[in-house]
């Protein structure tokens, strides 16, 4: 027999590696998450180092707020045309959280100093081993914290302005079968695994119009999570073995700008009415790259095509000051998916999501504030193509998202 | 207490707001699948990497589309399984090294090593019948009505009634539902994998089958699947020469140093054949050629089974032409391609004349062939890596079975307004490795 020349036998990661907009996570504050993730135009607590960071020095003093989530996403699939297949992603938690330490140094300052930690992008998602797509994904979780000073100036009673800077690292693990088979039939494995690092910062501008009118706009950029020296990791038939050697692997994703405009109206003593019009700018994400530090004949770098589209997301929120303790929130939220047909993949199956959420915070003592969030995310169900791997199905997810926090006012 | 209320609301809501979509509910369509009959050659039969072995006959592309056809209401699928792994009767190829002649070592097709599970191979299993898979290796379309095949073929000798049974005989003792039927590959590979050197129009096993004989049997044998009014799919016959048995051996792969090529220009003289520094077209032989010998082309080729040692180290196409049995010239190949036309033509036109349809494997095997990406998974027509074929270059692995498999069902879907789910292709295996 001739010599085996043994290439291009798997394609690792040639059509992996996404995190779309699934992985972006609007839970850096309880009050806004209760509301639908509204809260650019209004100075609720010191979660404005995020939301708004003009808004920080309306506050009134210093404040320290710390808040703790629990999503719990779900992912199902069902093979198309005919439907004869079905999986589900395996039950996860994630618990992102945010921790705001700022505010006012004294009363009537005009300066607001903070710092805020928290984590605008994470979540993974983990189908079974043996499913029909494990040759594209079997598991992949992202995780990113931002560390975030900020300084807040008002400039009147009408306009403050605000700005942080952003360092952020995080990690990405991914894992796909490969389609090279040990002699008992079982899989090959490939593993990504590395940690990142990158900069940003966080603009806000806060208007208060009028007693009852509120207006904020905040622009937070870009993100380049850079993957310098990540491990790749491969489990192969011995005979395979020089062809997927272990090695170091580079790569960059990049965490889309958000340009937020929101509207604030207190309609009366009890009511306060939100609006956010939040623009992503995914389109940032046209394709990955990954590059490996050894190739082979089996191991090439790869540059998969995302072409994903900048989308605009809605959210209506209201507040209700049930009694002096006690108020109640709600929101609806529709996010558009920023995955055009033909991309997408099962890592993250994105769609068009619809959000629903409650929220509830209670001040038994004057200082302490005790918040907790309900939301409720359902996608469309989704007749979707992976064009780089010729993978078809429909996919529908939902998250579910439990939050509490406090506020403290020194 | 407060937050332990909302936590608990929580977890409820959660497990009542899970995604909600479902597979939708196959349906059988116009068809009826309870009693499903599977009618071809060593395609059928599931053999693979040279040999019939069990699993191989597991994985067979006749037993996935009974997996599927009892979504739908089909019955019991029974095959004349062999009892071990090893072959019958030969031993089955695995990947494994071995040493060639020039002392290098490399990976490639060994035969099997492992447990001899071979007793009971040869036992008459016909008590155990009627069997739905009559899939019969090496049988071609001219033999179906044969009475006495079994006599000179070991695999149809395991399970028909007597030696003297017809083929056809076997395959209608089951009152099949729903029949599939991949006849008429062997009516052209017995020439094609022996070198063309058999007739065009002949009955010997490595001659092209007459197209009149083929015609009659090959509308005869439709004629008694459909005679109790089963319907059924037609497949078609791939054109073998895009298969890694015909593409695996470069015609440009004689690689030559400066002085290899010099001594063997000198060599040729007489014949006016030169040769250069690096990849050169091997020499084969041909009686019409000057001296009996000449380059080959581009479009001819070199088969799978040529002894390698003799390429390697006794100057097989350099020093000495390549025998004719191990090559396809231009013309044996435009017999090959005419042949596989005017079956298929045969094929086309039984279907229409029955109202069933044809499943074009001819046209899907080429796609598999030149690359196609399925749920993550490249294939191509590479010879060990390509993930299709099997390590004898002709038959397929059980994951390019299921691929043939999922082709056949959406013919089927397509005619018969049926939806019967695809095979999970990714459940299967393609070639393993040591």
């Amino acid at each position: 027999m001739k010599k085996l020349c043994i290439s291009a036998i798997a394609c690792f990661l040639c059509s992996s590696g996404a995190f779309g907009a699934g992985f972006q996570l609007n839970l850096q504050g309880l009050r806004q998450l209760a509301m639908a993730n509204t809260g650019t135009a209004w100075a609720w607590d010191a979660s404005s180092i995020f939301y708004n960071p003009g808004a920080l020095s309306r506050l009134d003093g210093m404040q320290v707020y710390g808040s703790l989530n629990f999503v719990m996403p779900s992912i199902k699939y069902v093979q198309t045309p005919t439907g004869g297949y079905s999986s589900e992603t395996k039950a996860q938690t994630f618990t992102p959280f945010s921790i705001y330490a700022g505010g006012t140094l004294k009363k009537h300052n005009k300066i607001g100093v903070g710092i805020g930690v928290y984590t605008p992008f994470g979540s993974g998602t983990k189908w079974d081993d043996n499913w029909e797509g494990r040759y594209i994904n079997r598991n992949i979780s992202l995780q990113s914290v931002f560390v975030q000073p900020t300084v807040s100036y008002k400039i009147n009673d009408l306009v403050s302005v605000g700005a942080g800077f952003i360092y952020a690292f995080g990690n990405v693990k991914i894992e796909q079968a490969l389609p090279v088979q040990f002699a008992n039939g079982a899989d090959g494995k490939g593993t990504l695994e590395g940690n990142a690092n990158g900069v940003g910062f966080n603009l806000g501008v806060h208007v208060k119009a009028t007693n009852k009118l509120q207006l904020g706009l905040t622009y937070r950029s870009q993100v380049k999570m850079k993957v310098d020296d990540g491990t790749a990791t491969f489990v192969v038939p011995t005979s395979l073995s020089a062809n997927f050697p272990n090695t170091n692997f580079s790569t960059n994703l990049k965490l889309p700008d958000v340009l937020t405009l929101g509207a604030g109206f207190k309609v009366n003593s009890k009511l306060i009415v939100l609006a956010d019009l939040e623009y992503t700018g995914w389109k940032v994400y046209d394709s990955l790259v990954f590059d490996y530090k050894v190739n082979t004949s089996s191991l090439a770098d790869t540059r998969t095509p995302r072409l994903y589209q900048s989308v605009m997301a809605i959210r209506l929120g209201a507040n209700y000051q049930l009694m002096k303790m006690l108020s109640v929130s709600a929101g609806v939220a529709y996010d558009p998916s920023p995955v055009r047909d033909g991309y997408v993949s099962p890592e993250l199956p994105d769609a068009n999501r619809y959000v629903g959420t409650v929220g509830a915070t209670f001040s038994p003592i004057k200082k302490l504030t005790i918040m907790a969030a309900l939301e409720f995310v359902s996608s469309d169900k989704r007749d979707a193509t992976f064009l780089p791997a010729n993978f078809s199905g429909k996919y529908q997810s939902t998250a579910f998202t439990a939050g509490v926090g406090f506020a403290y006012h020194f | 207490m407060k937050k332990i209320y909302i936590v608990g609301l929580a977890a409820l809501s959660f497990s009542a707001c899970k995604p909600n979509i479902d597979p939708a509910k196959p349906s059988k369509g116009d068809a009826d699948f309870t009693t499903y009959v599977s009618v071809g050659n060593s395609l059928t039969a599931g053999y693979a990497d040279g040999t019939l072995y069990r699993s191989g006959q597991l994985y067979s592309y006749p037993s996935m589309l009974a997996g599927q056809f009892k979504l739908v209401g089909g019955g019991d699928f029974k095959q004349p399984l062999l009892p071990g792994e090893a072959g019958y009767p030969s031993l089955k190829r695995v990947l494994g090294y071995s040493t060639g002649c020039d002392g290098v070592t490399a990976l490639g097709p060994v035969l099997y090593s492992g447990t001899m599970d071979t007793a009971g191979n040869s036992a008459n299993i016909a008590a155990g019948g009627p069997y739905n898979n009559v899939g019969v290796p090496g049988i071609r379309c001219i033999d179906y009505l044969t009475a006495g095949y079994a006599i000179f073929n070991p695999y149809a000798a395991r399970f028909f009634n007597s030696p003297m049974e017809k083929a056809v005989t076997q395959a209608t003792k089951i009152k099949a539902t729903f029949f599939t039927m991949w006849l008429g590959a062997n009516d052209v590979l017995g020439y094609a994998t022996s070198g063309g050197n058999g007739a065009v129009s002949g009955t010997g096993q490595s001659d092209i089958s007459p197209i009149t004989t083929f015609t009659t049997v090959y509308n005869a044998v439709v004629d008694s699947m459909t005679a109790n009014g089963a319907k059924g799919v037609l497949i078609n016959i791939p054109d073998v020469t895009s298969i890694p048995y015909f593409t695996t051996i470069p015609a440009k792969g004689l690689v030559l140093r400066q002085g290899q090529a010099d001594s063997l220009s000198a060599a040729y003289t007489a014949l006016g054949i030169t040769f250069t520094a690096g990849a050169n077209y091997f020499i084969i032989q041909d009686a019409s050629a000057p001296g009996g010998m000449r380059k080959i082309r581009d479009g001819e080729y070199i088969i799978l089974t040529t002894p390698q040692d003799s390429l390697k180290c006794a100057g097989w196409g350099s020093r000495k032409p390549i025998p004719k049995d191990y090559v396809l010239t231009a013309d044996e190949v435009a017999n090959v391609k005419n042949a596989t036309t005017a079956f298929n033509n045969v094929i086309s036109a039984a279907a229409a004349a029955h109202n069933l349809p044809v499943a074009d494997m001819n046209s899907y095997l080429k796609t598999i062939s030149s690359g196609t990406t399925f749920n993550g998974v490249t294939f191509n027509a590479t010879f060990v890596s390509g993930g299709a074929f099997s390590l004898d270059g002709v038959h397929l692995t059980p994951r390019g079975y299921a691929l043939a498999a999922n082709y056949i069902l959406l013919t089927i879907n397509n005619k018969y307004n049926s939806t019967i789910p695809l095979v999970d292709v990714n459940k299967y295996s393609g070639v393993r490795f040591p």
